[in-house]
């Protein structure tokens, strides 16, 4: 009866090992991650840097609105730079 | 001091960085500046806004979301003379194609002009208009595309962003002419921003008529009033485009200058027939 109950447990134990090994193996372990379509990634890879750049603005901007809360503005004589005009 | 220019949101773009190596932040503001208008234009079908205009109920980004909650606070902070719901009323006065087509004189469609439309936005960021009515964020969007390409620009060193005449500037004080009948005025702008409305641009003929593109929300029509142009200031370039608006909706060049004297905004005004104003502390 030992005998039977001890040979059915080790069958049980040889199934799972085989069947962990199978899962092991099939998981191809030693090969690299597929590459994928390169677009995609390219495409993600804009998405990500548009976020990061939005977020930045946004943060650059708010920051801009406290440090020049109140601009200087006078008359000079000087040649202007640049003109203002309706837009 | 490093120059470029380009064309962006209808309008002639320059940016100025007083930097040696800054080539590569000025292409980061132009793309910066097309990555808004591929967001905000009203005439690029696919545009967020466009989305938005077309299906009256839109979850949308951060960017149009934060443009909408600026809008909608300046609505009130003016008492409606800025209203964001300006679109149709401008499509019916004739503006419902970009500018350069206005202007070949080519006929527009006619639809009734409305303003003053509810427009809810969530904490999700979905927006919601009233049916019937469309948003047009045209120059409040170039002034707060001119603001990103400045704190952009501003990473780099002194820098200056000329939108079309929203002008933002940084670093340094630095000359930025108004156009008068007496001439050029130079005005030292230390920081912070101006911008000029008017309708001595963007005008056109509609059935004999001339029209311009600043609509008093109050009857649906482009404005009446004696004033020409309005150059204000303010320390965001969206800010001054918004005062500048607000005050050439005033009534007359007389009540505009009152207005800018109390509130202390530095304002340059020309009327029809010539005259020149400062005010708001300008001598």
């Amino acid at each position: 009866m030992t005998n039977h109950v001890t040979r059915l447990y080790a069958l049980a134990a040889s199934l799972l090992g085989f069947f962990l090994a199978w899962a092991g193996i099939a998981a191809h372990p030693w090969s690299r991650p597929q590459a994928g379509d390169p677009r995609t990634q390219a495409a993600a890879s804009y998405e990500q840097r548009l976020r990061r750049d939005a977020v930045l603005v946004r943060q650059l901007v708010a920051q801009g609105q406290t440090r020049a809360a109140a601009p200087t503005v006078r008359i000079v004589t000087l040649p202007p730079l640049t003109t203002t005009r309706t837009s | 001091m490093l120059r470029h220019g380009f064309r962006a949101m209808g309008t002639e773009v320059e940016l100025v960085l007083d930097a040696d190596d800054g080539a590569p932040a000025l292409a980061e503001a132009e793309h910066e500046f097309r990555r808004l208008e591929t967001l905000l234009s009203r005439f690029l079908p696919d545009s967020e806004l466009s989305r938005l205009n077309r299906k009256g109920t839109l979850r949308v980004g951060p960017e149009l979301s934060e443009l909408v909650r600026l809008s909608l606070a300046a609505r009130d902070e003016t008492g409606g003379r800025f209203d964001p719901t300006v679109h149709d009323a401008l499509v019916a006065a004739g503006y419902d194609r970009t500018f350069e087509l206005v202007a070949g004189g080519t006929p527009g469609t006619q639809a009734r002009p409305q303003c003053g439309g509810r427009v809810t936005i969530d904490d999700s960021g979905i927006v919601t208009l009233e049916p019937g009515y469309r948003l047009d964020l045209g120059g409040v969007a170039k002034g707060w595309a001119a603001d990103g390409a400045l704190a952009l620009l501003s990473q780099s060193g002194p820098a200056l962003v000329n939108a079309g005449g929203d002008v933002a500037c940084a670093g340094r004080p630095w000359p930025v002419g108004v156009t008068t009948p007496a001439g050029n005025v130079t005005l030292e702008l230390d920081g912070g921003a101006l911008a000029t409305s008017g309708r001595d641009r963007r005008r056109w003929i509609q059935d004999g008529v001339e029209r311009h593109h600043l609509i008093d929300p109050s009857t649906g029509l482009p404005a009446e009033t004696d004033l020409l142009t309005v150059t204000a200031s303010a320390s965001t370039a969206a800010e001054a485009e918004i005062l500048a608006k607000s005050l050439f909706l005033s009534g007359t060049a007389e009540q505009a200058a009152a207005e800018a004297d109390e509130r202390g905004t530095p304002t340059v005004l020309v009327t029809c027939n010539g005259r020149t104003l400062l005010a708001g502390g300008l001598r």
